[in-house]
C-alpha cells in the first residue's frame, strides 16, 4: 500500500535555516513528504486553518510573533496538529517552556542530524496521535461519570421524598398520636433522611463543579449574620453530642463581597465537619476577625477540640473524595466531598482556605473573603492615576414586575442573564458593573460606574435599553425593564491627596447616589 | 370562608398521598391528576386556586401541561408551582419562562412548600394552625 505523503508546514523566516532543513528532506523518498515553507506566522495561521497539515516545524523568532506567543498561536490555530519548535543553541529553556504550551518536541538548529529529522517527525506524529486518543477516552469517561452521578442523584430523590413526607406526617401527629419511643425513633429516621439528602446534594454540587456550572452571585454580605444563622441551625446537632458550639465575632466586621447562600453553605460544611470530628463533651467555635496581614480581607476560623489533622494531611483534606486514614475516626464520615466543595466555593469568591492543626489538639479551618470595598471595586476603571479626575456616570438598570413583586427565583434567574447582557454593553477598561449593592426592595437594581460624561452615559444607556428590548419579549411577560443614568461632577483632587484617598472620596460620592437610587425605589414600593 | 382548592399533578401515588395529608392538615382542599392529559381535564372541572405540578409525567410532561394551561383563557391565570426531582439549575429558566411561579426541588421542606403556596395564593405569611387529621381519606387517592 502506498503511504500518503506527509504534509509538513515549515514556518521559518531565515532563508539559510530553511534551505538546510529542505536539504534534509531531499534524501527521503520524494513522494513521502510534502513541504510547505512560509515566512510569517499570519500566513501560517491561514494555512493551518485549511486543515491539511500533518505536522508543523516552527521557528520561535518570527518577524510577526515572538517566542512562546508563536507557539500559543500555532497551537490555537490547529490544536490537533503536532508541533515541533526550532530554537537556537542558547534557547533550550525557552524550548522546554514551549513544550508546556503544547509543542510535542524541540530541535536545536545546527544540531539536527540529516537522518534524524524525518524520524523525529514520524515519532512526534505517532506520539501526538496516542496522546489525543487517551485524552478523548479520558474526557468520555469523565463525562460518562458526571452524567451517571447526576442521573443517580436525581433518581435517589424521589424515594427519599416519599420517606421524608411520611416521616414528617407521622412526627407532626397527622396520622395519630405517638408514644415517646416512637417519636424518638422517627426523629432518628428524619435525621438520617436529611443526611442522605445532603449527600445527594453534595454529589450534584460536585458534578456542577466539574462541569464548570457552579453559580456564584457576589453581593455585599454580612459574615456575622451568616455565622449566627449557622450556629443557630447546628446548635441542635452540637447539643446532641454534648458539644459546646460558640461564635466569637470581634467588634465591627465590615461586609464582604460574597454570595450569601454560598457563604452559608461553606460555614455549614465547616461547622458540621467540626462537630462530627469532635468527641462528646468538646467544643467547636467560630471566630470572625479582620485578617492581620491584610486589612482587605476578613478571616473566619472554625476550631474544634477533636483529634486534629496530621501535618501531612492538612492539604490533602481538600482533595475530592478524601477520607481520613485515622482509625480513631472510623465510622460514618460522609462522602469526602464537603471540604472539596468548600475550597472550590471559597476560591471562586476570591478567598483562600487552609487548615492548621497539631495532632491531639484539634484543628482550625480558616477561610478568608475580600472586604466589600467600593474604592477597590471601582479602582480598575480609574486605571490608577491616569483617569483620577475624569467625569463619572452612574448607569442604573432596573428590573421590576407589573405585579409589584419579584420572587427570589425570578430575581436570581433575571440577574444572571441581565448581568451577562450588561457586561456585554461595557467597555471593560473604563466601566465597572458593580455587584449587588444590597436589598433593593420590590425591584432588582444593577449599577454601572462608567468613566465618561453625560453624552457617554446616554450612549451606554441607549445600548443597554436596546439590548433589553431585544431580550425582554422572550423573557418573563410580566416584567418591566428600564435603564437610566446620572452624571457625577468630577471630584476634584486636592493637592497632596493620595490616589487612595481620592478614590475613597469618589467612592463615597458614588455610594451616596446609589443610596438615593435605592431609597427612592423603596419609597415607591411602599406607596 | 371556604378552603382554597389545590390540584396536585404527580404520577407517583406516594407523593400524591403525602401531599394530600399535608395540605389537608393545612386546610386546603385537594384534587389530583396522575398524568398530563388528566391534569387539564381536572383543572377545567375543578377550577383550582393553585396547581402543584411535577415535570416528569406520562401523557405530556410538565412543560406541555403548562403550555396548554397558559393557552387556555380560563386556566391561564391559575398559579403553578413546579415540584420536581429534576435538576433545578437545568430547568428553572425554562419553567419560569413557561409561567411557573416557583420551582421547588424534591424533597421539598414542608415549611418551604407551605410558605410558597401561601405566597402564590396571596395569603398572609403566618402559618395556619396545624390541624390534626386522624384518618386520612385514602379512597380519594386510589385511581
Amino acid at each position: 500500500m502506498k503511504e500518503k505523503a506527509l504534509q509538513i508546514l515549515l514556518v521559518e523566516d531565515n532563508a539559510g535555516d530553511a534551505r538546510l532543513l529542505r536539504e534534509m528532506f531531499s534524501k527521503e523518498k520524494p513522494d513521502s513528504f510534502e513541504l510547505t515553507h512560509l515566512l510569517r506566522m499570519s500566513d501560517a495561521v491561514i494555512h493551518l486553518a485549511k486543515g491539511k497539515t500533518d505536522i508543523v516545524l516552527l521557528d520561535m523568532g518570527l518577524p510577526d510573533g515572538h517566542g512562546l506567543d508563536t507557539v500559543r498561536r500555532a497551537h490555537a490555530a490547529a490544536p490537533s496538529v503536532p508541533l515541533i519548535v526550532l530554537t537556537g543553541l542558547d534557547d533550550e529553556a525557552l524550548a522546554a517552556e514551549a513544550m508546556k504550551e503544547g509543542a510535542q518536541d524541540y530541535l536545536i538548529k545546527g544540531q539536527i542530524e540529516n537522518r534524524a529529522l524525518p524520524r523525529a517527525l514520524r515519532h512526534a506524529i505517532e506520539r501526538h496521535r496516542m496522546q489525543s486518543e487517551t485524552e478523548i477516552i479520558r474526557m468520555q469517561q469523565m463525562q460518562f461519570k458526571d452524567e451517571f452521578l447526576s442521573h443517580v442523584s436525581h433518581e435517589l430523590r424521589s424515594p427519599l421524598t416519599a420517606i421524608y413526607q411520611f416521616v414528617t406526617i407521622l412526627l407532626d401527629r397527622l396520622a395519630g398520636d405517638l408514644n415517646r419511643d416512637q417519636g424518638e425513633y422517627l426523629e432518628i429516621v428524619l435525621k438520617n433522611v436529611k443526611q442522605l439528602q445532603s449527600m445527594i446534594n453534595d454529589l450534584l454540587e460536585v458534578t456542577r463543579v466539574q462541569a464548570g456550572k457552579l453559580l456564584i452571585d457576589l453581593e455585599r454580605t454580612s459574615i456575622p449574620d451568616a455565622v449566627i444563622y449557622t450556629v443557630n441551625t447546628l446548635q441542635g446537632a452540637a447539643a446532641a453530642k454534648e458539644i459546646a458550639l460558640r461564635s466569637d465575632i470581634e467588634g465591627q466586621i465590615p461586609s464582604v463581597c460574597a454570595d450569601p447562600t454560598r457563604l452559608q453553605q461553606i460555614l455549614v460544611i465547616l461547622v458540621d465537619n467540626a462537630i462530627r470530628f469532635t468527641p462528646a463533651g468538646g467544643t467547636v467555635s467560630v471566630q470572625v476577625r479582620m485578617l492581620e496581614e491584610d486589612p482587605n480581607f476578613v478571616v473566619l476560623k472554625v476550631s474544634d477540640s477533636g483529634h486534629g489533622i496530621s501535618p501531612d494531611m492538612t492539604e490533602r483534606i481538600f482533595e475530592r473524595l478524601f477520607q481520613s486514614p485515622d482509625p480513631a475516626l472510623a465510622g460514618r464520615k460522609g462522602l469526602g466531598l464537603g471540604l472539596y466543595i468548600c475550597k472550590e466555593l471559597v476560591t471562586r469568591q476570591g478567598g483562600k482556605i487552609w487548615a492548621t492543626s497539631a495532632p491531639g489538639q484539634g484543628a482550625v479551618l480558616s477561610v478568608t473573603l475580600p472586604v466589600f470595598s467600593l474604592p477597590n471595586l471601582i479602582a480598575p476603571a480609574f486605571g490608577g492615576e491616569r483617569r483620577a479626575e475624569c467625569p463619572i456616570t452612574l448607569v442604573v438598570t432596573e428590573i421590576g414586575s407589573e405585579t409589584g413583586w419579584l420572587s427570589d427565583e425570578v430575581r436570581a434567574e433575571q440577574s444572571h442573564w441581565a448581568r451577562d447582557l450588561l457586561q456585554q454593553c461595557l467597555h471593560s477598561d473604563l466601566d465597572v458593573l458593580l455587584p449587588k449593592m444590597g436589598s433593593t426592595g420590590a425591584v432588582e437594581l444593577f449599577f454601572i460606574v462608567a468613566i465618561t460624561d453625560d453624552i457617554g452615559g446616554e450612549a451606554i444607556t441607549k445600548r443597554i435599553c436596546g439590548r433589553l428590548e431585544d431580550r425582554a419579549h422572550i423573557q418573563h411577560p410580566r416584567l418591566t425593564y428600564a435603564s437610566t443614568y446620572r452624571s457625577i461632577e468630577a471630584v476634584s483632587r486636592k493637592t497632596n491627596e493620595s490616589t487612595a484617598a481620592h478614590l475613597e472620596n469618589v467612592a463615597t460620592k458614588i455610594q451616596e447616589l446609589i443610596n438615593e437610587e435605592i431609597s427612592s425605589r423603596m419609597v415607591r414600593s411602599e406607596q | 370562608m371556604s378552603n382554597k382548592k389545590i390540584l396536585i399533578v404527580d404520577d407517583d401515588p406516594d407523593m400524591r398521598l403525602g401531599l394530600h395529608i399535608r395540605l389537608k392538615a393545612n386546610h386546603y382542599d385537594v384534587v389530583f391528576a396522575a398524568d398530563g392529559m388528566a391534569s387539564i381535564a381536572e383543572a377545567r372541572k375543578h377550577m383550582p386556586d393553585l396547581i402543584i405540578l411535577d415535570l416528569g409525567l406520562p401523557a405530556g410532561d410538565g412543560f406541555s401541561v403548562m403550555e396548554r394551561l397558559k393557552a387556555n383563557d380560563s386556566l391561564a391565570l391559575i398559579p403553578v408551582i413546579i415540584v420536581s426531582a429534576r435538576n433545578r439549575h437545568a430547568n428553572l429558566e425554562r419553567a419560569l419562562k413557561a409561567g411557573a411561579m416557583a420551582f421547588l426541588q424534591k424533597p421539598v421542606d414542608n415549611a418551604e412548600l407551605l410558605a410558597v403556596i401561601r405566597r402564590a395564593l396571596g395569603e398572609p405569611a403566618e402559618p395556619k394552625k396545624l390541624a390534626y387529621l386522624s384518618e386520612p381519606n385514602r379512597r380519594n387517592l386510589l385511581f
